[in-house]
C-alpha cells in the first residue's frame, strides 16, 4: 500500500510540469498577444526590444511565484527601461483574469 | 522595288508586331495572373502553413480594408526585379514536385530555412516590398505613440530595416536567431 501511495505521488510529481504545459491554450494566448500589441517589442526567440519569451521562461524556472509575477507585470503597467529609457510597460488588452493567466502560462511555457 | 513586295512585307511586318504584341501582352498577363493571392494558395503547402497563419493578421484585415496579399511582400513590383524572382520562384517549383514541404512536419522541419531566406532578402534591399506601402518619408511621427517614435528613430539611428524588428507579423516566428541576430552582409 505504501509502495502504491509513493509511485502514484511519483508519477503525480513527474506529471506536474506536463499538467502545467498542458493548461496553456496556445491559440487563445498567441491572439491575445497580437491584440495587445506584445510582439512589437518580444517574440518568442530572437531578439527585439523586449526580452524574448524564451528568455523570461528561464528566469522564472522554478520559481512559485512565476505565473503571480508575470500576471502583476502583464497588468499593472510597471515602469520598464528600455535602452536605458524609462517608460510604462503596456497592459493586456482584456479584463479577464483567466485569459492573463494563460497568456503567462504561455510565456512560462516557452 | 514593286509595290506589291512593298506591300507584303508591310504585312509581314505589321504580322510581327501583332504576334510580339500578342506574346508580351500574354506574358504580361501571365506574371500578373502569378501574383495573384489566388495563385499563390493553389498549392497546399502555402495555403495550409504561411496563408493560414496570415488569416487574422494585421496585412489581412483592418479597420481600413487595406490588404496585403502575398506577391505585395514577396515579389517587387519593377519588371526586371519581379523577372529575377520570377525566375527564382521557378526552382521553388521543383520543391513542390518533389514534395520538399508537403506535410506539416516537413515545413516546420525548413521553417527557419524558408525564413531565413525571406529576411536575408529583406535585410539586403532595404525592406523593399514593406516600403511599397509604408513609405517612410510619409510616416507623420506626431501620429506615432511615443514608443514608436523612439523606436523609429532608434533604427533610423542605428541603420535597421523594418524588418530586422517587424519580423513574425504575417506569418509564425520560427524557433532560432531572429533577424537582428544574423550577420547578414547588406
Amino acid at each position: 500500500m505504501r509502495v502504491t501511495i509513493s509511485l502514484l505521488a511519483l508519477c503525480a510529481a513527474a506529471i506536474a510540469p506536463l499538467a502545467h504545459a498542458q493548461q496553456v491554450d496556445t491559440s487563445a494566448a498567441e491572439a491575445l498577444m497580437k491584440k495587445s500589441g506584445c510582439l512589437k517589442c518580444h517574440s518568442v526567440s530572437a531578439k527585439k526590444e523586449g526580452p524574448p519569451f524564451k528568455e523570461t521562461a528561464a528566469k522564472y524556472k522554478g520559481k512559485a511565484d512565476a505565473e503571480k509575477a508575470l500576471v502583476t507585470h502583464l497588468t499593472t503597467n510597471p515602469k520598464i527601461k528600455v535602452d536605458g529609457k524609462e517608460e510604462l510597460h503596456d497592459a493586456l488588452k482584456t479584463k479577464n483574469p483567466a485569459d492573463v493567466l494563460n497568456v503567462a502560462r504561455y510565456i512560462l511555457s516557452r | 522595288m514593286p509595290k506589291s513586295r512593298i506591300l507584303r512585307l508591310a504585312a509581314a511586318a505589321l504580322g510581327l508586331l501583332v504576334i510580339v504584341g500578342a506574346v508580351m501582352a500574354a506574358g504580361a498577363a501571365g506574371l500578373a495572373w502569378t501574383n495573384t493571392e489566388g495563385f499563390c494558395i493553389g498549392c497546399h503547402e502555402m495555403r495550409d502553413n504561411v496563408y493560414a497563419e496570415f488569416k487574422g493578421t494585421i496585412h489581412d484585415t483592418n479597420r481600413s480594408g487595406v490588404r496585403a496579399v502575398c506577391s505585395d511582400c514577396h515579389v517587387p513590383r519593377e519588371p526586371i526585379p519581379m523577372l529575377k524572382r520570377k525566375v527564382a520562384a521557378t526552382f521553388e517549383l521543383w520543391g513542390h514536385l518533389t514534395g520538399k514541404i508537403d506535410t506539416k512536419e516537413k515545413f516546420e522541419k525548413h521553417r527557419y530555412e524558408l525564413a531565413k531566406n525571406v529576411w536575408t532578402t529583406m535585410i539586403r534591399n532595404d525592406s523593399h516590398e514593406c516600403r511599397n506601402c509604408h513609405k517612410s518619408e510619409s510616416m507623420s511621427s506626431e501620429l506615432q505613440s511615443e514608443k514608436a517614435r523612439a523606436r523609429h528613430a532608434k533604427a533610423k539611428a542605428e541603420g535597421l530595416t523594418c524588418i530586422q524588428c517587424h519580423f513574425g507579423i504575417a506569418h509564425k516566428e520560427p524557433d532560432g536567431p531572429g533577424p537582428r541576430e544574423l550577420k547578414i552582409v547588406k
